[in-house]
């Protein structure tokens, strides 16, 4: 009751409409009061909704941009663009997954871009000298553990700090493809049966995309709706608290670094289907947007957390925004700044969010 | 005082004022964490500023410090009105506002002599390096003023937490000294981490400064040191002024119903016989869960050991510094045991291991719940199920409905004042955290419960809430082991106590017990040492 009494005095302000003295409560005021809680809690509810959904929102404009800007009207609108950003984007999309899981436990991944790029070079090697491709599968995800192990092994038991564990790990695996390739792409054959998946379509979607859709719902579900994944999230938001709640920190902490890495594997595995051979120094062009996606993933669907759909929609709008500046024919560098700038955008809108909603 | 909220001020306050604020508001989202807060502080006075858990104390604090920004009001400083919005870390130094947090500001791999320089600038020598020499002699004046018996060259970690504290101090006031103008010092919580002994060496100080004219914002829970110290107080609640208080005025009953809103006095759990009341005088102890054995160390023949039964609470006292949290972590497994033996109902607890413990029926509140208990991006539902997964979850995979259905029954169980159970933790008041820490480890139905220092930071309402909620559980038979540096909160809680020293079980307290004996039986340990 008492605060119907409050609006009253806000909505019905007159001397005459409120007072001891009036027998009946004019019933006009509490309807007011109805509509003023109704689109109070739809402000609310529109400005949690903007906060969730605004890249997705600015997605969805920049593409309309881009669609009647006359300068890419005529390109990027087309079906073939479509499917090219949605194949390209998907071997983005898995590394930023695989980028996404560490961070979860506060702990940076640099070499992602590197695993990538080196399970490219080996399976391309591998399946070129006649390799099996069941076996390369095998192999892909056999590199992808090995190197999230070892970074895993460096982080939890020596407790180095993670960046310089994963720098020290992009580095020397980017001297193992120099190593391997001699610095140039490796002449290969890659077989059919590989090739075809990267550009095979189902209901004229690409299939590569609907991988990194798959992919992406297999995290999400572990991430959200299991005890595991529950539980590294905790490890994220306060490590000491998590030990003292008996969760075993270590073994948490190592298992987002194994399965990140298989998981850029697997993005390796992508790329190499997609693109039909490997090349060197591909490494480092997929560690940048993965790093600005992951971080921009705190600002979408779930803000103030890092999240799967948050990383997925940045991925692509990251990769829309490049696509249609290529298209309108920008020069090259401009794809940097735009990366470089979002990659900070990202983690200052994180900051920000998290403090919001924690101070 | 109801002249400076007459909207038509002059533009100097009255001399006799050192620092007035006028309708300073501010408000956090839906929350009004300050609402036309006015009051004003007597130069040469000790004001205390008291008030619960998220009565806007803290942020009252803030907005002086120009940490935070109001969203109107205005400020007295030095006699001049400035819109408070305008205000800044930058104006709140330069019109001689001194802070000293609750949190150690001080600086703990530099020296004592290094701390006390760092902000006001070090003695130089003429080529404008620093003189070392001067320093030292400088730094060792000033301890001697504060009788802070440490070493000018010590590095700050080396300290007691006390000694930390008493430095933290002495660099504030010491720049009182020197400036020509008197500013206003605050102090937040200043004695939160102290021992009683130099609590009251440092009250004893503090008198002598605002004797000599220094004015002083004193903060605090504490109601026997404001009592006895403050000539002035304002009370705050929910953030609005609840009452004002000038010299006799200041009492007990008076502050604790400003802070409770006059609810609960009679329940304030202050007073050390107050628990007494509710406590059985033959409790029920049941069979031993718990039993505490220390091999002989070379330097102590004493062997004491603890042996807890069922329902029983048992307090451990001690001074700061004594072992008393390192005691409990050693119980949970957190640290290396060394050389303590911990035997459960069904055999001897070995290895250090938390999810050992847990499994054995041991749950542990710890000391520092921001650092050590909150989950803060994740939600109070999220924050509860997090020990007790397995029973939410088949197959690894969670049933939200279900989790969902055990936050709102916890939530009604433990009167956790929380909007839903999706909310975030930091939505919540500390008071209701710790509501929510306690209950995320109580739904396990533990047979030990190790609580540290389970209602620091928390007001006097939810204080007596979570002593409720210990009693509650320790006659459905958990064991409860509770660490307190609140001695009355020690004697109000727990059927009888022991003493700790050096990390050692020193001796035994048997009930009743009173906050006096506690006393009694911690400084003894602190006499013979």
């Amino acid at each position: 009751m008492n605060h119907i009494a409050e609006t009253d005095i806000d909505t019905a302000g007159s001397p005459g409409s409120r007072g001891s003295g009036s027998p009946v409560p004019p019933p006009a005021t509490e309807v007011q009061e109805q509509k003023a809680a109704e689109s109070r809690t739809f402000k609310a509810r529109f400005v949690a909704f903007l906060e969730a959904y605004a890249l997705l929102v600015l997605l969805v404009v920049i593409a309309l941009f881009f669609c009647f800007w006359s300068e890419t009207s005529s390109t990027f609108p087309t079906l073939a663009n479509l499917r090219i950003l949605l194949a390209s984007q998907a071997v983005i999309g898995v590394i930023s997954l695989g980028l996404l899981l560490p961070l979860l436990c506060q702990e940076f991944d640099l070499s992602v871009g590197n695993i990538a790029a080196l399970t490219a070079i080996l399976v391309a090697d591998f399946v070129s000298g006649g390799g099996n491709v069941v076996a390369a599968i095998v192999l892909a995800l056999v590199i992808g553990m090995a190197i999230g192990g070892v970074n895993a092994l460096i982080v939890t038991r020596l407790h180095v700090n993670g960046v310089i564990t994963t720098l020290g790990m992009s580095t020397i695996l980017t001297g193992v493809i120099l190593q391997q390739t001699g610095g140039l792409a490796p002449s290969s054959d890659i077989p059919p049966a590989l090739t075809n998946f990267g550009i095979g379509m189902i209901g004229g979607v690409p299939v590569i995309f609907i991988t990194l859709i798959v992919i992406a719902a297999i995290t999400y579900f572990v991430l959200c709706h299991t005890s595991l994944g529950r539980q590294i999230y905790a490890v994220g938001s306060n490590l000491e608290a998590a030990k003292l709640v008996g969760l075993r920190t270590d073994g948490l902490k190592a298992a987002t670094f194994v399965a990140g890495g298989v998981l850029c594997a697997l993005g390796g595995l992508l790329y190499l289907s997609r693109a039909g051979g490997a090349s060197p120094n591909v490494g480092m062009t997929f560690t940048l947007p993965a790093f600005a996606a992951a971080f921009l993933s705190a600002a979408a669907v779930r803000p103030g957390r890092f999240n799967v759909w948050g990383t997925i929609v940045a991925v692509y709008f990251l990769a829309v925004l490049n696509n249609g500046l290529n298209l309108a024919g920008v020069d090259p560098y401009v794809n940097d700044w735009v990366n470089g700038g979002a990659l900070i955008v990202g983690v200052a809108l994180a900051t920000v969010l998290y403090r919001r909603r924690t101070t | 005082m109801s002249g400076l909220m007459a909207s038509d001020l002059e533009p100097r306050v009255a001399s006799r004022v050192a620092l007035a604020a006028e309708n300073v508001s501010k408000t956090y989202g839906a929350t009004r964490a300050l609402d036309d807060v006015s009051l004003e502080v007597s130069a040469g006075a000790i004001h205390g500023l008291m008030g619960g858990n998220g009565s806007g104390k803290s942020t009252f604090i803030k907005a002086l410090a120009g940490v935070v920004t109001p969203d109107h009001g205005r400020l007295a400083l030095r006699g001049e009105w400035v819109d408070a919005r305008a205000h800044t870390p930058a104006r709140a130094k330069a019109s001689g506002l001194h802070f000293v947090h609750q949190q150690n500001s001080t600086f703990p791999d530099l020296t004592v002599a290094e701390n006390l320089a760092l902000g006001r600038g070090f003695e130089s020598t003429p080529l404008k390096s620093i003189a070392w020499g001067a320093q030292k002699t400088r730094a060792r004046s000033v301890l001697q003023r504060f009788e802070i018996d440490v070493d000018p060259d010590t590095p700050m970690v080396r300290l007691s937490p006390a000694a930390q504290m008493m430095v933290a101090i002495a660099r504030a006031l010491q720049d009182q000294d020197a400036a020509d103008e008197r500013g206003v010092l605050v102090l937040d919580e200043p004695t939160a981490s102290l021992p009683k002994h130099e609590v009251d060496v440092l009250l004893t100080a503090l008198r002598r400064y605002a004797e000599d004219g220094q004015t002083i914002i004193y903060v605090s829970h504490r109601l026997e040191e404001v009592i006895s110290i403050t000539q002035e107080v304002t009370v705050l609640r929910n953030g609005r002024v609840a009452s004002r208080l000038v010299g006799e005025q200041i009492s007990h009953d008076s502050l604790v119903a400003g802070i409770t809103g006059g609810q609960t006095i009679a329940a304030a759990g202050v007073s050390a016989s107050d628990g007494s009341g509710r406590r059985s005088p033959d409790v029920p102890v049941g069979a031993p869960v718990l039993t505490l054995r220390r091999t002989s160390r070379d330097r102590r023949t004493n062997h004491d050991a603890l042996v807890l039964g069922a329902g029983e609470i048992v307090g451990i006292a001690g001074l700061l510094g004594s072992g008393r949290s390192r005691l409990l972590k050693q119980v949970f497994g957190v640290v290396p045991r060394d050389g303590l033996h911990v035997e459960l109902s069904g055999g001897p607890l070995t290895g250090s291991d938390v999810r050992e413990a847990m499994k054995r029926g041991v749950a542990f509140v710890p000391e520092d719940r921001l650092r050590e208990a909150a989950l803060p991006e994740l939600s109070i539902a999220e924050n509860l199920s997090i020990t007790n997964l397995r029973q939410h979850s088949r197959a690894g995979w969670i049933k939200p409905s279900r989790e969902r259905g055990a936050a709102k029954q916890l939530i009604a169980e433990f009167a956790v004042r929380a909007p839903s159970p999706s909310a975030p933790l930091t939505a919540l008041s500390g008071g209701n955290q710790q509501k929510v820490i306690l209950a995320r480890w109580l739904q396990r139905r533990p047979e030990i419960l190790l609580l540290d220092e389970p209602t620091q930071g928390v007001d006097i309402g939810a204080r007596n809430e979570i002593h409720e909620l210990v009693r509650a559980a320790a006659a459905a038979g958990t064991a409860v082991l509770v660490v307190s540096s609140d001695l009355g909160e020690l004697a109000a809680l727990a059927h009888r106590a022991v003493v700790v020293s050096d990390g050692d079980i020193v001796d035994t307290v048997d009930g009743p017990l009173t906050e006096d004996g506690l006393n009694d039986a911690v400084y003894a340990q602190e006499k013979s040492l």
